[in-house]
């Protein structure tokens, strides 16, 4: 484990180290630009946009990137009203949303798992079992092989995207029980079911790491490599969209996620990064 | 002396209410007790995880703190961003509130029309009891309409944000400014009209001096809530990640946002102990608010009386 | 007198607002708004189990709220120890200046973890933390009008009432509440209106699940969390529509309770 978690630091240095030539070349399309470029809309992208303002912004002061949250249905609409440059959605674009001339740019995929404490001994749940216990059939987790505990619900808001993903993909249209609480992100998700020994909720597998637990799904563990593979099957792509066609720094910006630097931060962020459309 | 009750008026009533009221001895005993303790807990333990993040990593992060004062890099995983969005929003807002708050109680505490005063005190009560979300609705929605109407550069912004607590702190100014005014002795309109004043003049130059502890008190009290006021200004322009509010048009950090939206996805150690440096920076703020506010009062008292001598002395000679 | 006009048009233009954007609503899809069901991916879009919240929160709250402030009034009143009465009003004026963000993430941090690991309630976001968050939220303003009403009236009837042969306690019982009745109500109903429109606290400690809660240990969502949390929709959806149901409840009975203490304190 020590032996992991080392290596992967190196590696994390060498990436950096073999990769800072190419910062300069990657971000001097930033050289001569100036101004604002907000962002907001879907939370599972935040830690990949935050980590691109975070190297642009270093490299040019004289511009401004604003990020916020809100999930998926904040991206959509505030896009398309104009109030943002970039509006992140964790889903597909639906049809009535389309019509409003937005452009999309899917730029990683991305899986949704379920999460529990780390102390929690259950290991695997079929999708079965996810179904019960997100209906309210299964209420103790010593149906599922736990201990004597109550299980504690944890949910989406209905604006985010990772909730329509899971609510279609996982639960099958199964409705939601109602004594779930909600959380109005992957980040608090994360938070709040790492504090609750008892909890189950859903999020971003990028979001996975030792402050919670990913039991395996239907004997398979929701692992980037699967979920690129197609064989964990509750996945999504993450999308850029713009109203209209993008220009300036908005254009600039899409180009830099979809570069080799950008893909490294995707990377990093738990994702995997995808080619820019042809 | 009991026992003399008792016997005077007899009946059982009686004795029940003596237990009764013996009663509410030790429960305003136990209340107090318990409210000392519950606050002194809480407040000791915000001062108790927040007083060891504070210091320069703080506010500024891993930049250099001068450079970053002056807005020359951006502040990452720090809170100056959040706090200089706070005082600019704030200062805004009362800017923006306080001449027609304090023109309409000057209204408010003349007689003039008795109607229209009646339906105005209404509307300015009503606003004060608003809940603070719905002005952020309010805000929300008027930037879709002016989009889709006139202003289609409009946006989430700064000026927005101030724009509603402005609206949300408006009454509060308005009926300190009134009760201000009201409370002042009559005479010294009358002395006013006496000496060949017009209404203004008079308002202007004897009621207004007179009354500005009371109207500066409450403007304390306007800043402190518009400090405070979180619902408001995440729907109306405040964000996660801005660095330096960079103009009156775009979007902005603050300090309480930044407390909410930590304490429910911190992802790190790091991340959940600025949560507490940021609430403990917004709790020494508001206090000195407040203590300004008592002090303000405590100088009012003297100040009315002291000035209300020297004015009969005035009038006198 | 213009800017009295502006502000005046200003709190005209925030009512004519709301009421114009959730008219609609109202015209349209009353029995959709209207229900108890809130379960969006199937259709059911109603938000009368936050009413029901917003009311159960407001309504245990403010009465609990009030209980504890008539004791600590008669404790500012009959105790003899005066540097404590001092220290106590310097308190509840400095609790009115308390952050409800700071509020939320005490509780956030103290309060959860007990219901949670200490008492094996549930999660811990639940009504309970809410109720107990929300009373140390309004007990400065019911207590503050309440002093304020009984402090004069104090002064003036204690030394003919103890003259009569009444104990402090019974004074204060039997003479000073039965006297200002009507303003102790007016104190409550202005503590039950902040208790109505608070936002960060429920959204931070209720759990924001959309049921009728059972108790007070169990989650539930007020209509003000409702708004933060639905705002994030897009626009036109029928669940972006219930929020201006909900904001039109809010400020109806916001208005509503306004009125009602005017009337009562203009009466007496």
């Amino acid at each position: 484990m020590m032996w992991k978690t080392c290596s992967v630091r190196l590696m994390a240095i060498f990436t950096l180290l073999i990769s800072s030539p190419l910062i300069a070349d990657e971000l001097s399309a930033f050289d001569k630009m100036s101004g604002q470029l907000n962002i907001a809309g879907g939370t599972a992208h935040i830690p990949v946009m935050k980590k691109a303002a975070r190297n642009i912004m270093g490299h040019n002061p004289n511009i401004r990137i604003t990020i916020a949250g809100g999930g998926s249905g904040v991206g959509v609409q505030q896009v398309a009203n104009g109030l943002v440059d970039i509006g992140n959605t964790g889903r597909a674009l639906k049809n009535k949303e389309m019509n409003l001339g937005l452009n999309s740019f899917a730029f990683a995929i991305d899986g949704v798992a379920v999460i529990i404490h780390p102390e929690n001994p259950v290991n695997d749940l079929s999708q079965q079992q996810i179904i019960a216990i997100y209906q309210g059939k299964i209420t103790n987790w010593q149906e599922v092989g736990g201990h004597d505990r109550q299980i504690h619900l944890f949910s989406r808001d209905e604006a985010s995207g990772t909730r329509s993903v899971f609510s279609k993909k996982l639960l099958k249209g199964a409705p939601l029980a109602g004594n779930a609480n909600i959380v109005p992100s992957n980040g608090a998700m994360k938070t709040a079911v790492s504090q609750d020994v008892a909890a189950i909720g859903y999020s971003s597998v990028g979001y996975i790491d030792e402050m919670v637990k990913a039991p395996t799904y239907n004997q398979i563990k929701p692992s980037q490599e699967a979920c690129a593979s197609g064989e964990y099957p509750v996945v999504r792509r993450l999308y850029m969209n713009t109203k209209g066609a993008p220009n300036g720094l908005t254009q600039a910006f899409i180009d830099y996620i979809y570069s080799k630097q950008g893909a490294q931060l995707i990377q990093a962020s738990g994702y995997i990064a995808l080619d820019a459309k042809p | 002396m009991h026992l003399f009750v008792i016997t005077f008026s007899g009946g059982a009533k009686l004795i029940g209410a003596t237990r009764m009221s013996r009663w509410i001895g030790h429960w305003g005993k136990l209340c107090s007790l318990l409210l000392i303790s519950i606050m002194l807990i809480l407040i000791g333990f915000i001062i108790f995880k927040g007083l060891p993040t504070l210091g320069l990593k703080l506010f500024f992060g891993d930049t250099d703190p001068l450079a970053a004062m002056m807005g020359q890099k951006p502040v990452w995983e720090g809170i100056w961003p959040a706090c200089v969005g706070t005082l600019t929003v704030v200062l805004c807002a009362v800017s923006l509130a306080a001449l027609p708050g304090i023109a309409s109680g000057i209204w408010l505490a003349s007689a003039a029309e008795k109607r229209a005063q009646k339906v105005f005190s209404l509307a300015v009560d009503i606003l004060a009891g608003i809940p603070s979300i719905l002005m952020g609705l309010f805000g929300f929605s008027l930037i879709l309409v002016l989009r889709a109407s006139f202003f289609p550069q409009a946006n989430v912004s700064l000026l927005l944000a101030a724009f509603c607590l402005a609206l949300l702190i408006l009454p509060y100014i308005a009926c300190a400014t009134q009760n201000a005014l009201s409370s002042l002795p009559k005479q010294l309109t009358v002395t006013g009209a006496a000496l060949g004043m017009t209404q203004w003049q008079a308002t202007y130059r004897l009621l207004l001096p007179q009354a500005s502890p009371g109207i500066m008190s409450g403007l304390m009290l306007a800043i402190g809530r518009a400090a405070e006021d979180t619902a408001v200004i995440m729907l109306t322009g405040a964000v996660a990640n801005a660095g330096l509010p960079g103009g009156l048009l775009q979007r902005f950090e603050a300090l309480p946002f930044t407390i909410f939206y930590l304490s429910a996805q911190y992802q790190s150690q790091q991340e959940l102990d600025m949560a507490f440096g940021a609430a403990l920076v917004l709790l020494i703020l508001t206090s000195i608010i407040f203590t300004l506010l008592a002090a303000l009062l405590r100088r009012r008292n003297c100040n009315i009386f002291g000035s209300a001598k020297s004015l009969i002395k005035e009038t006198m000679c | 007198m213009i800017l009295v006009v502006i502000s005046g048009l200003m709190l005209f233009a925030v009512f004519c607002f709301l009421i114009w954007f959730s008219l609609p609503v109202f015209l349209t899809e009353t029995s959709l708004v209207f229900s108890l069901q809130w379960q969006p991916e199937q259709g059911h879009f109603g938000i009368l189990a936050m009413v029901f919240g917003t009311l159960s929160l407001a309504l245990i709250s403010t009465s609990a709220a009030f209980v504890i402030a008539l004791g600590l009034n008669s404790f500012c009143l009959l105790s003899r120890r005066r540097w404590l009465v001092v220290i106590l009003r310097s308190l509840l004026k400095f609790m009115a200046a308390v952050p409800t963000v700071v509020y939320g993430l005490a509780a956030l941090f103290l309060l959860l973890p007990l219901l949670r690991n200490g008492l094996q309630l549930g999660s811990g976001y639940s009504l309970f933390a809410a109720i107990c968050m929300v009373i140390l939220l309004i007990l400065p303003v019911i207590c503050v009008m309440l002093d304020n009403i009984t402090t004069p009236l104090w002064q003036q009837y204690a030394l003919g009432a103890q003259a009569l042969g009444f104990s402090p306690e019974q004074t204060y019982m039997r003479v000073i509440l039965p006297h200002c009745k009507v303003n102790i109500c007016g104190a409550a109903l202005l503590g039950f209106n902040r208790a109505i429109g608070d936002t960060m606290l429920p959204l931070m400690l209720a759990g924001n699940a959309t049921q009728l809660p059972s108790g007070v240990f169990d989650a539930m969502r007020s209509l003000t969390a409702h708004i933060a949390l639905v705002i994030a929709t897009d626009q036109g959806s029928e669940v972006y529509n219930s929020l201006f149901a909900a904001g039109m409840i809010l400020l109806m009975s916001s208005a509503c309770i306004c009125l009602l203490s005017r009337s009562l304190v203009g009466r007496n």
